[in-house]
């Protein structure tokens, strides 16, 4: 059933979330290129802050996983529980070659070969490592697909959607 | 100088020698029988005769035997002290007793290679998942996934230690604000002084040193680039020079200088980087910020020369890959004089700002002597008055021609690793100007062929963290052989685990910091125990019921 106030609430919060999501940055294996790059959207250059993108230290309080690597099994488990931590709703963006595919580690024994193996992913964003800028781009792109607020699952039945606004 | 320390070093293990060989300059190996190990790394250690730098395990199914090789250097001089064990009951002892920090390179042998090594300190799994199947060896020749899909589905049989808890735990990772890379460490701690420290790594081991033994010698060129997005470029280049060692090419002068004009470069951003990480994990975010926005002009000249920020991919095989002209040349020149500008500045901070001081001075302060003892390279012992620079001790690609001065403080504190690592950025922008200045002309590289004839090589250099080993044995293929990887991080861990006891919990995250860990780099899975001797290698199992006891237990 909609109601005029939760409609109107869910606006409200899904524009919020929108406008300041919180990312969580995990790292499955990686050689630290694309780790090294979403640090460096923090400086002064990029300085996604002025955006309302923050880097927060835990899971609990994030809406965006950051997920970097091929997924080693050591992390595999790590990354579920990353995950499940999350609060709904939850989006995962996938950042670099190895955690698109595996990359350059595809085939090796202790690679599963990408982040959407083990979670389900939102976003890719493609590069060996992709620049900070496309780091950036990436999230906005996820961010605008996102124009209402989702509801956790099995809550559907009392989900406001709403129509996309653009 | 290399030829006498190598004779004194055959001399000292004259008694146990069975065979002495040259396989090429400053590299001597001696084989000796495995009961004789022991005497052996013991008259070595207690001359004292260089240091233990890296344990390399080759599996040969034809002779059914494999050949444990313990990589010994003084400076430039390299011994291998080679023994051989039957490959179906291989066992070795342990050295731990007479070197504590080779219990990590034992743990590669024991897990990687199925080599017992009999008396380890640390038993149990380091490398590998939890869940790994038994009885499997990735770095064995006759390895295959299949045996690892068919066997994972039966975890080795978990037993729970009996164990009351006594003291409170505190565990980090392997997510966690303070360092972006995935190491899980448990600190036991008395109030606020930590007690006992405890690391597991290894959540980025991605078994790269078996996927070089199945790809070719030019793709392997990609792979090891990627071992570290920090240091890619000097990894790329040691495999290149060891390579070209093997193939028996001279790389030509002008190519020599770009790989270290590259390699200065790299040291200088992953410096800064490091200046900024270690004032975030004091809480300096000012820093932080300013260290990283500067970072970002060696960054563009970065990308100015190869078109990438992060993987330069300057080396192919003979050589590299881009020229570097008059104005990029300029740039670069620009870039490190206002570079130069702000580290005075960054200098005149770490020695003056009381606050942060107070934060370093005497903060996990590390002895020469235990430095030394601990096998430390890079600035983590160059802080500690120990002159380890792979670039003087054994200079290297256009090393040779050029005048670097050796950065050493003497109190070992962080502060001290602030100061060595500042000044070796000055260093750095002078040595980089030199090259610029004497750039020699002509090519860029000479022709290597695809398959590389038969050898074994060492090929070292020095990482922003310092000394990077490399083994490289061809077999004359299209492919290698074995390629064994030791890096900085490795080395330098017994520092950190070993000066964080004793010290404020608060503390912790800057020593961790301090040495510069780099866990893709480490690439394997450490566990390290100091200040109690209690046996601790939980799995996930163990861990959850241990959860449950110990509420139980508590009400």
């Amino acid at each position: 059933m909609k109601s005029p106030v939760s409609s109107a609430l869910n606006r409200l919060v899904g524009w919020a979330r929108r406008k300041s999501p919180w990312a969580v940055h995990f790292n499955s294996g990686s050689c630290n290129g694309c780790d090294i790059e979403i640090l460096a959207t923090l400086p002064p250059r990029h300085d996604v802050e002025r955006l309302g993108i923050k880097l927060q230290g835990s899971p609990r309080h994030a809406d965006v996983l950051i997920a970097t690597g091929p997924v080693t099994r050591q992390a595999r488990d790590r990354l579920r529980r990353i995950y499940e931590q999350m609060p709904e709703p939850k989006y995962v963006v996938a950042i670099g070659s190895c955690a698109i595919s595996g990359g350059v580690f595809d085939g090796c024994y202790n690679c599963l070969g990408g982040i959407d193996k083990v979670i389900p992913v939102d976003a890719y964003i493609p590069g060996c490592p992709p620049r900070p800028q496309a780091i950036i781009d990436g999230l906005v792109k996820l961010l605008q697909g996102k124009k209402e607020a989702p509801c956790p699952p099995g809550n559907e039945g009392t989900a406001v959607q709403e129509e996309a606004t653009a | 100088m290399t030829e006498q320390a190598l004779k004194e070093a055959v001399e000292i293990l004259q008694p146990w020698t069975q065979e002495t060989r040259t396989p090429e300059d400053g590299r001597v190996d001696v084989i000796v029988e495995v009961k004789d190990l022991l005497a052996a790394v013991a008259a070595l250690h207690e001359r004292p005769w260089g240091q233990l730098t890296a344990i390399t395990g080759l599996d040969s199914p034809e002779s059914g035997q494999i050949e444990v090789i313990y990589h010994f250097r003084h400076r430039a001089a390299v011994v291998g002290l080679r023994v051989r064990t039957p490959r179906d009951a291989a066992s070795v002892p342990t050295i731990c007793t007479i070197i504590p920090s080779a219990s990590f390179f034992e743990a590669e042998l024991r897990e990687m290679l199925g080599v017992d090594v009999v008396g380890t300190p640390h038993p149990g799994k380091l490398f590998i998942p939890d869940d790994w199947p038994e009885g499997v060896y990735p770095l064995r020749k006759d390895f295959s996934q299949q045996s690892l899909l068919s066997g994972a589905g039966k975890p080795p049989a978990a037993t729970t230690p009996d164990r009351k808890p006594r003291s409170f735990i505190i565990p980090i990772g392997p997510q966690h604000p303070a360092l972006k890379e995935p190491g899980h460490f448990e600190f036991t701690v008395d109030g606020e002084i930590v007690t006992n420290a405890w690391a597991r790594l290894g959540y980025a081991h991605r078994g790269i040193e078996k996927a070089m033994e199945e790809r070719t010698w030019i793709q392997n060129l990609y792979l090891a680039e990627r071992i570290c997005g920090i240091c890619s470029h000097v990894h790329a280049m040691t495999y290149c020079q060891g390579v070209e060692k093997l193939a028996g090419v001279e790389v030509p002068p002008r190519a020599r200088a770009i790989r270290v004009l590259m390699a200065e470069l790299e040291r200088i951003h992953s410096h800064m980087l490091w200046v900024g990480v270690c004032a975030h994990e004091a809480g300096f975010e000012t820093l932080f910020m300013y260290s990283w926005r500067d970072r970002e002009t060696v960054m563009d000249l970065l990308e100015r020369l190869s078109g990438n920020r992060v993987n330069y991919s300057a080396n192919v095989l003979g050589g590299v890959k881009f020229d570097v002209n008059e104005e990029q040349a300029e740039a670069i020149r620009k870039g490190l004089d206002f570079l130069e500008q702000r580290l005075h500045h960054y200098l005149d901070v770490v020695m003056k700002d009381e606050s942060f001081l107070g934060r370093t001075k005497g903060i996990g302060a590390l002895t020469q002597a235990q430095a030394d003892r601990l096998g430390t390279v890079g600035p983590t012992a160059r802080a500690s008055g120990v002159s380890r620079d792979m670039r003087l001790d054994s200079p290297y690609a256009a090393y040779p021609d050029l005048s670097i001065k050796i950065v050493v403080e003497k109190t070992g504190d962080l502060l001290a690793r602030f100061m060595t690592r500042i000044k070796e950025l000055f260093e750095s922008v002078r040595v980089i100007r030199e090259i610029l200045d004497k750039m020699p002309p002509g090519d860029l590289s000479v022709r290597v062929r695809t398959k590389i004839p038969e050898g074994e090589t060492v090929s070292c250099a020095e990482a922003p963290r310092g000394e990077l080993f490399y083994f490289i044995k061809s077999c004359g293929g299209d492919k290698p052989d074995r390629i064994k990887v030791r890096t900085p991080t490795l080395s330098n861990w017994g520092a950190v685990l070993s000066t964080v006891v004793g010290g404020q919990l608060a503390d912790v995250p800057m020593i961790l910091a301090g040495v510069d860990p780099c866990f893709s780099c480490n690439d394997r899975m450490v566990r390290i125990r100091t200040g109690d001797s209690e046996q601790r290698d939980w799995s996930w199992e163990e861990l959850r019921r241990y959860g449950i006891e110990y509420y139980r237990w508590k009400s």
